[in-house]
């Protein structure tokens, strides 16, 4: 039986798995940093909780993860024109003591079994955002491309001093990366806006860590995005998570398996809710398994982290991913 | 080109900054102001949201396009109202209770806008009183929308759907729903009246109905 390291590699390069990758089984997630400890992020029904940027945050009762938060008063950047003024990049270089925690958490990892994957958000593009709300930030690609252009480095430059620090300390053997790119229907912006802006920026910053040793890539974006496939290609993804089914994932496999490959299949919405059922987790498993077939596909639902938001679903999915092993090996 | 057709052009570019010109300009040249909001302005809208529901432009092409607009419509509204034009009708609009989504609502309250009717704006987070209460205030209030982007919070729409249907002036109110989990199946179990997919197609239903 090959390691769910070596079935994952097996599966995504085309080779002979021995079973379907169960979701995030293959990455022992790193979260948390120094600069984590110093980032707050809201728990579980707090409210109004401020980042490391000055970005506000909540995290209501009832929802599945935090938010940014964007009335006018807790909007970061004011006036793009002026951005300078409002931004206050984090330190992100600390002492190798203060790394000590999370190097004992990669060093506890038998790295044939799994891969040491630390785990970052947001994105690139969801900074953006974050720091602007989300229309001012859509609208300033247009308005106000130099600054946008600006900014964007600026956060680039911060991706690059963790990164630079995550190799030095934890040496990572994979990176899950966050940045959101579409709704389940579209990508935010066109592929042409995305490649002028955004891909700029993933070019430094995942080069980086593929030639400092990051085996894999895998990116984060619960979306519609297979317009991006090719553009995700060139930045050395070697897994979109969280690809949803409104991008033909079958498809999608077809035309790019061997290039990348894809994890979800399962919407959340399709299986996370209340009231969910076995029959129904199994059902969309078995669709997801049958449809997408052995390779260059990792069954998962598309939520960002190993987790669900009702209890006891990502439980389900794994049991339900075991039996379509057993059906289709 | 005439200035209706150049005032339409660039507000389906969304060039903001050359559109109040463009309205003084065909107000200059004695154009009825509703013939301005119609045929310089809301077609091009229209067009605007058929090329997003079809998928050749993306949420910045809308945004710019419908902010041209608003700058147009607040140049056009002192001789709106000195001729009497009539909105389309009133819509009370928001995001459920315990979702603070905001961009999908927000471009359906856009395309609203921009397709002629009158918009209130809870923001998000609403509670299911709050849509009632302001039901009550506003009784000539046509359509009430109601967002929601999470599978977590559908609950809270189908709460604020059901109170909405018990409340004695139901017959005289639409209710639409729409947001990422939304579904016609969902619609007509909790008793809406109509769902879309998208901002674009939500003005279009919104129209009809507002009929």
């Amino acid at each position: 039986m090959l390691t769910k390291r070596q079935n994952l590699l097996e599966t995504i390069r085309g080779g002979n798995p021995d079973r379907f990758v169960k979701q995030y089984e293959a990455f022992a997630m790193i979260i948390g940093s120094p600069f984590g400890k110093r980032n707050p992020n809201p728990k579980y029904g707090e409210l109004n909780v401020v980042n490391a940027w000055g970005v506000t945050k909540s995290y209501p009762v009832g929802t599945p993860g935090a938010f940014p938060v964007h009335t006018p008063d807790k909007i970061v950047i004011k006036d793009i024109e002026n951005w300078r003024d409002y931004v206050k990049v984090p330190q992100v270089v600390y002492d190798a003591e203060e790394w000590e925690p999370f190097i004992e958490m990669a060093e506890k990892v038998d790295r044939k079994e799994q891969f040491v994957t630390p785990f970052f958000a947001p994105g690139i593009f969801e900074q953006c955002h974050y720091l602007m709300e989300i229309q001012n930030c859509l609208m300033a690609f247009y308005e106000n491309p130099d600054e946008m252009h600006e900014l964007i480095d600026c956060i680039t430059e911060f991706e690059l001093d963790y990164a630079r620090e995550l190799c030095k300390y934890i040496k990572p053997d994979a990176m899950f990366h966050h940045d959101d790119w579409g709704t389940q229907i579209s990508t935010f912006m066109s592929p042409d806006m995305f490649r002028e802006f955004i891909k700029p920026a993933y070019e430094k910053v995942y080069g980086y860590y593929k030639s400092h040793g990051v085996e894999l890539i895998i990116h984060h974006s619960d979306s519609f995005a297979a317009t991006l496939v090719p553009d995700m290609i060139d930045l050395g993804i070697d897994i979109w998570q969280g690809v949803m089914t409104t991008n033909n994932i079958p498809e999608l496999i077809k035309q790019y398996g061997g290039k990348i490959s894809f994890m979800g299949g399962i919407d959340s919405a399709s299986v996370d809710f209340d009231g969910w059922t076995q029959d129904v987790v199994a059902k969309e498993v078995e669709r997801a398994c049958a449809e997408c077939g052995k390779l260059y596909f990792i069954p998962n639902a598309s939520q960002g982290l190993p987790v669900s938001t009702f209890p006891g679903v990502y439980e389900a999915l794994d049991v339900e991913i075991d039996k379509c092993s057993k059906k289709f090996f | 080109m005439s200035v209706l057709q150049e005032l339409s052009l660039n507000v389906e570019k969304g060039k903001r900054k050359v559109i109040p010109g463009l309205v003084q300009q065909a107000l200059d040249e004695g154009i009825d102001p509703n013939v301005i909001l119609n045929e310089g302005m809301i077609d091009a809208m229209s067009r605007v949201g058929e090329a997003f529901r079809d998928g050749k432009i993306f949420v910045p092409e809308m945004l710019i396009a419908a902010k041209a607009m608003q700058a147009g419509v607040a140049t056009l509204k002192p001789a709106l109202a000195a001729g009497g034009a009539v909105s389309r009708g009133k819509i009370i609009l928001g995001t459920v209770a315990g979702d603070l989504h905001d961009i999908g609502k927000n471009l359906v309250g856009m395309m609203l806008e921009s397709a002629g009717f009158e918009v209130i704006d809870l923001g998000v987070d609403v509670a299911d009183e709050t849509f009632l209460e302001t039901y009550d205030k506003n009784p000539d209030t046509k359509i009430i929308c109601l967002s929601a982007l999470l599978t977590t919070t559908m609950p809270a729409m189908r709460s604020a759907v059901a109170k909405i249907n018990a409340a004695p002036w139901r017959s005289k109110v639409k209710v639409m729903v729409g947001g990422a989990p939304i579904t016609q199946a969902f619609c007509d179990e909790i008793g809406a009246d109509c769902y879309t997919a998208d901002a674009a197609s939500a003005a279009e239903a919104a129209k009809k109905l507002a009929e």
